[in-house]
């Protein structure tokens, strides 16, 4: 065996995310989907574009400007892995929009969807969009000159902007002494992306850089307009937070918002339509790249087009909803203490509401017995109910402990705001640990009961987010066995610095044990396998990237271990590849909802351990991240979760294989089975199985008791 | 719901909710609090545990006093500590135990040290001394040492090496047969030991210079060859414990074979405190111990021949619960071991056994009857039985004021489990057995408070009284009953033929129970006439 040992190859991190981002767009490829999911999923293809450049170009120029070439693990320079990644988005950009021109546009034209331009407009509806101009856009638009002397203004990133070339006043021709002047208008976001005509028959909507471009010579009284120009660029947004600098972190936070606003531009999006001088002029002046230069066929940010797709009333034009269905495990009329002191519980989010989340945390607010709650916010919703128990909870007197990340990217100005507001309330806000990003997701309530104090627990894998939790596919582990609890509220005091790091009964967190424990993981399975024993290792992840893993998941291929891995995006692991990873499947799902749970599976022999976490096997979740690894012993949530692994590696539809040279193929439904969904069966049995239950409370009589939620 | 099981059968209605305590100790490297529910059976469940790194032994071996910095340290955990105990509404301070050790008993600024802490936190801090330290380990490892077939016979050795000073206990056969307090701490070896440029294993070879010292002097006081069992009880043990033994989570102990142990400390010693932090995830603090720590262990299991050391998760802070769970009584197992000490401490004054333990008995039969004049809490029948038992030893230096010499023989000894305080308490009532009444200017009676010379004049009133009945030191005396009759104490004794001698005796003594109880004490043969108690 160890003769045939092939040296380790890997994905490089950035390419195999863009690969991912290619099978999201093959999903809006995809002829059979209504136009509207198809448009969804251009929006999504587009908007993780705009995050990918901000982040993670950005921070490859940055390296760069370090002067900082060095290979990565696959062997890419910095300058290689940039000239690919411009390669292969330019590409997709082309698909994207081909398949928005030819294919979507068209259909939803045909459904009665429609973009109108300013050429082509009734005098009526000419007249509605000059006044809607007069009064809503012209108040609000500020027109910045450019000099060719001095730096490019402040525009902010991702924006919708106009560049203006003016005409010398009075008729006279450009020349080398009175050359053309130019403009920007930034369009503000506020005014929104689309405007509505109302036109009897359909919809029919305008885009606002179109309108302002129509009437933009009343911002140039006197100066001729020679073209309008709509373009974005992208900054690079790669501030981490400077831990060690002076003043408190919220400060910093406010810092890096603003920083954001002025960094380098990685990105130029610009309308395939302009001129070449006024290219060539804006090129000059952002200081781009040629290969950063991107010419757009269509309208720029087909992010804007997800309020379209989300539009009320247009259901025909979208897949048949598959709404969460309440967990047959979760009465309605019962309180959640009661539940979770009986059993163990376990979701399966979205097949499977959040709301029994949501109730436990409303129910401690309003219980008595409780004594504290201590939650961990990475990511949450406006207006989020959660948040309005915690401060609830804290104006009655309970002791309420909230640990608020500022640091979750690109939130940073929604998260200030509602740590803001429970500190109001009373609540404890601690803003995360130095150096560190809190990203585990736990709750722990400690009541007060007759037998002494218990404490109620939930883990998740997912945010405390209600709206996500609609569409991100996640666990949710709730029990109040007493080692959950006493590593919860250790691990409480830990991340609140009341106490040391100590011994942890169940769990093990990052950045201390997690990884260690993973590795152990690993090899153990290798050990048995090589004692003769059944050895398997499963995980759904949506990440697998640190090196160290990889090369321990490479050792136990290598002694035999029989390992599958269902990983949705970036995946460093080469799998199938003879001497080195041939008992390695590397499997990503992408479907209607975003798999984003973390399951873990050990084989141990026959005894397995199953787990959920938080943490994708990235460097930063496993190091630089504060996040949990929680194995599931009760039996039944163990198995269910099994159950669930064993589900999406049958999946025929929506599943895609890595092979050995890293590309990936859709998986071709064998013979032997039928083809599977593996979010569409998910959702049937749940459904089903909440049906069962209704039918079987229905054949009990339950007196009518008030409900302990309000 | 059809898919719920039934609820689990409700307990027979539990008498009383369980209370929420804390205990809190601080020690050389770090202030730990532990938050525990005990039910009305005095049973413990620990609810939260945490710990912080501090630098009061640093400080205190090194400097002789706390910095401020430090000071100000311990008021930010302190402050932390109390957020916690709030959340469970541990607030009184009848539920909150905190003490610390060596490091701030040795400290020159312990004062404002305690009351900087209390100023700041209300948290009262006890200085708890050696002998109560050796206490408190015995109630921590109680448990394992009853429950443990092993190790209830022959010679084990309960050993705590701690950041500042090593508490050591000698059983036999399940018993105490000595205890005592060494200043060989892991900390204060570190920090006095270490000096810049030495090498890893040169400062290996000179804690374990250090340490053959210190056992030494422990085989000088525990004169075995061999012993069977060594239970290590510390936080470097535990972590010692884990790190060989993983399956040890799930229990209350763990055996880890000698061999095995002494190799990890081999391995550990010599590794510097960065490798430790980085490759044991220990704190900084955690770090500087573990290596004298168990270098100090392997070398008192190989001084005794001890094949087998025994880790407990136990520690002070449960030694501390136990305390809060038995309330201000000593167990009876508790009770057992301090007679044990007291006998072995007896013997070594070549006592007349038999003398002793009979005027214990009566003393304490005594202290029963008259419990509803003198009204004392149920400790001070063990420290009676204690000093009516060791009241003699002083003979053995010379007949003359023998009270005399037991009284400061007792004052410079140690006896298991009481503190010096207890101690002296005990010497004055050995004293008092015989000739001078109590008397303010007499030597240590004058240092006591009110309430403490009313407990040694009760005492040792009831200890004369004893005495008088077994004057002849024949143990004559078995039957005893009484009558009460204003001003009158009667004491009827059964099977004896004359009570000449006694009487004798009695008037001698009895003046300082006449004038404490204010009751004449008599003594008269058979028993009571019947219809007495009938015509007060």
């Amino acid at each position: 065996m160890s003769k045939s040992k092939t040296p380790p190859v890997y994905n490089n991190r950035d390419l195999s995310w863009v690969d991912f981002n290619r099978r999201v767009l093959e999903e809006a490829l995809d002829p059979s989907l209504p136009p509207l999911e198809r448009l969804k999923f251009l929006a999504i293809t587009a908007s993780n574009f705009d995050e990918f450049f901000m982040v993670r170009v950005g921070a490859l120029e940055f390296l760069l400007d370090q002067g900082r070439n060095e290979p990565d693990l696959s062997g890419l320079t910095v300058h290689d892995q940039l000239l690919a990644i411009s390669s292969r988005a330019h590409e997709m950009v082309d698909t994207l929009y081909t398949c928005f021109l030819n294919q979507v546009k068209p259909a939803l034209r045909d459904a009665g969807i429609r973009r109108l331009y300013t050429n082509d407009l009734t005098p009526q509806v000419y007249d509605y969009l000059e006044q809607v101009f007069d009064h809503d856009l012209y108040p609000i638009l500020s027109p910045i000159a450019l000099h060719p002397d001095e730096p490019f203004p402040s525009i902010p990133g991702l924006a919708i902007n106009l560049l203006v070339r003016l005409k010398p006043a009075n008729d006279a021709k450009p020349s080398r002494k009175t050359p053309f002047r130019y403009a920007v208008v930034p369009i503000p976001r506020k005014l929104g992306r689309f405007i509505t005509v109302p036109i009897d028959e359909g919809h029919n909507y305008c885009l606002t850089e179109d309108v302002v471009a129509e009437f933009v010579e009343r911002l140039f009284p006197g100066e001729p307009i020679a073209e309008t120009v709509p373009f974005r660029i992208t900054r690079n947004a790669d501030m981490s937070v400077r831990e060690d600098a002076a003043g408190d972190l919220l400060h910093r936070m406010k810092e890096v918002l603003d920083a954001r606003k002025q960094s380098d531009c990685v990105r130029l999006e610009i309308a395939a339509t302009a001129g070449k001088t006024s290219a060539e002029k804006l090129t000059s002046l952002l200081q781009v790249r040629p290969d950063a230069i991107y010419p757009i066929s269509g309208p720029i940010d087909l992010s804007a087009y997800f309020g379209l797709a989300r539009m009320t009333g247009l259901d025909h034009l979208r897949d048949k909803p598959w709404p969460p269905q309440q967990s047959p495990d979760v009465p309605a009329n019962t309180s959640l203490f009661d539940i979770i002191s009986r059993k163990d519980l376990l979701l399966h989010h979205p097949y499977e509401s959040f709301d029994p989340v949501v109730r436990l945390v409303e129910e401690a607010a309003d219980d008595p017995n409780v004594l504290a709650i201590k939650q961990i916010l990475y990511r949450t919703s406006e207006n989020s109910p959660i948040i309005a128990a915690l401060a609830r909870a804290a104006n009655r007197e309970k002791h309420v402990t909230a640990i608020v990340e500022l640091k979750a990217r690109f939130d940073e100005a929604r998260n200030i705001g509602w740590a803001k507001e429970l500190e109001r309330s009373g609540v404890q806000v601690i803003y995360g640990i130095k150096g560190l990003k809190t990203h585990a997701k736990i709750c722990v309530i400690v009541r007060r009961e007759g037998g002494g104090i218990r404490r109620y627990v939930h883990f998740g894998t997912g945010n405390y987010n209600e709206n996500t939790a609609r569409l991100y596919t996640d666990i949710s582990y709730l029990t109040c066995n007493d080692d959950y609890g006493a590593d919860a509220t250790a691990f409480f005091n830990m991340i609140t610095g009341f106490s040391q790091p100590i011994r942890f009964r169940k769990l093990e967190a990052a950045p201390i044990g997690l990884k260690d424990r993973l590795l152990e993981l690993i090899e153990s399975e290798r050990m048995r396998k090589r004692e003769g024993q059944d050895a398997r290792i499963i995980a759904r992840l949506n990440s697998l990237v640190h090196p160290d893993i990889i090369n321990a998941l490479y050792r136990a291929s290598q002694a035999g271990v029989k390992i599958h891995l269902n990983i949705r995006g970036i995946c460093c692991l080469r799998p199938g590849v003879p001497g080195l990873s041939e008992n390695i499947e590397v499997v990503s799902i992408v479907d209607r909802f975003l798999e984003h749970s973390r399951i873990l599976y050990f084989h141990q022999g026959g005894e397995p351990q199953v787990f959920i976490s938080s943490a994708d096997w990235m460097p930063r979740n496993l190091e630089r991240r504060v996040e949990l690894l929680i194995p599931v012993d009760d039996d039944a949530c163990r198995n269910r979760l099994i159950h669930i692994l064993e589900t999406i590696f049958r999946d025929t539809l929506k599943a895609r294989r890595q092979k050995p040279d890293g590309s990936y193929e859709r998986i071709k439904p064998s013979r032997n089975a039928p083809p599977l969904r593996s979010q569409e069966a998910f959702y049937q049995a749940a459904r089903e199985a909440h049906q069962l239950a209704q039918r079987n409370d229905k054949a009990v009589f339950v007196p009518e008791r008030p409900s302990l939620v309000t | 719901m059809s898919t719920l099981p039934p609820p689990p059968p409700s307990d027979p209605a539990p008498v009383e909710p369980p209370r929420l305590y804390a205990v809190l100790d601080i020690g050389a490297t770090a202030v730990r609090m532990e938050i525990a529910e005990i039910g009305s059976d005095g049973a413990i469940r620990t609810v939260e545990t945490l710990r912080q790194s501090v630098h009061l032994g640093k400080d205190t071996f090194t400097l002789g006093r706390i910095q401020q910095s430090t000071i100000e340290d311990c008021v930010n955990i302190l402050r932390g500590y109390r957020r916690v105990m709030k959340e469970y509404g541990v607030e009184e301070d009848r539920h909150i135990r905190a003490v610390a050790t060596s490091s701030v008993r040795e400290a020159a600024n312990r004062d404002s040290f305690l009351d900087r802490i209390y100023i700041a936190t209300k948290i009262n801090i006890d200085i708890i001394e050696e002998t109560e330290e050796t206490r408190l380990t015995y109630l921590a490892v109680q448990d394992i040492l009853t429950r443990e077939p092993l190790l209830q016979k022959g010679d084990v050795l309960v050993v705590e090496v701690g950041g500042g000073d090593t508490e050591l206990l000698h059983m036999h056969d399940g018993f105490v047969s000595f205890s005592n307090t060494y200043r060989l701490g892991a900390l204060r070896m570190r920090e006095t030991l270490e000096s810049r440029g030495s090498s890893n294993q040169q400062m290996v070879d000179l804690f374990l210079r250090h340490i053959k010292l210190t056992v030494d002097q422990i085989k000088r006081n525990v004169p075995l060859q061999k012993a069977s069992t060594l239970v290590a009880v510390s936080g470097d043990a535990r972590f010692a414990a884990a790190e060989i033994s993983s399956t040890w989570d799930h229990h209350n102990m763990v055996r880890i074979p000698t061999k095995a142990f002494a190799a990890f400390a081999r391995q550990i010693g010599p590794l510097s405190i960065d490798d430790l932090v980085r490759d044991h995830h220990l704190s900084y603090q955690e770090a500087e111990t573990l290596g004298p720590s168990l270098l100090a262990y392997a070398e008192l299991a190989k001084a005794f021949r001890i094949q087998n050391i025994i880790v407990p998760k136990s520690s002070l802070r449960q030694g501390l619960l136990r305390e809060v769970a038995i309330g201000n009584a000593w167990t009876p197992e508790f009770t057992e071991q301090v007679w044990h000490s007291a006998l072995a401490l007896g013997h070594k004054y070549a006592f007349d056994e038999r003398h002793g333990t009979q005027v214990a008995d009566l003393s304490v039969r005594l202290y029963h009857e008259l419990q509803p004049e003198h009204l004392l809490p149920p400790r001070y029948e063990l420290i009676l039985r204690i000093a009516a038992l060791l009241h003699e030893i002083g003979l053995f230096i010379n007949n003359r004021s023998h009270h005399k010499h037991s009284m400061y023989a007792i004052l410079n000894s140690d006896l298991f489990g009481m503190s010096r305080h207890d101690m002296l308490i005990i010497a004055l009532i050995a004293r008092y057995h015989r000739r001078a009444m109590p008397q303010p200017y007499h030597e240590g009676y004058a240092t006591l408070d009110r309430d403490d010379r009313m407990v040694v004049a009760k005492l040792s009133a009831i200890l004369r009284v004893a005495d008088a009945l077994d004057r002849n030191h024949m143990q004559q005396v078995r039957e005893i009953s009484y009558t009460r009759r204003p001003g009158q104490f009667t004491i009827y004794v059964h099977d004896v033929e004359d009570l000449f001698l006694e009487r004798v005796a009695l008037k001698e003594k009895g003046r300082l129970f006449d004038d404490v109880y204010g009751m004449r004490v008599s003594l008269e043969t058979g028993t009571p006439t019947e219809g007495w108690l009938s015509d007060v």
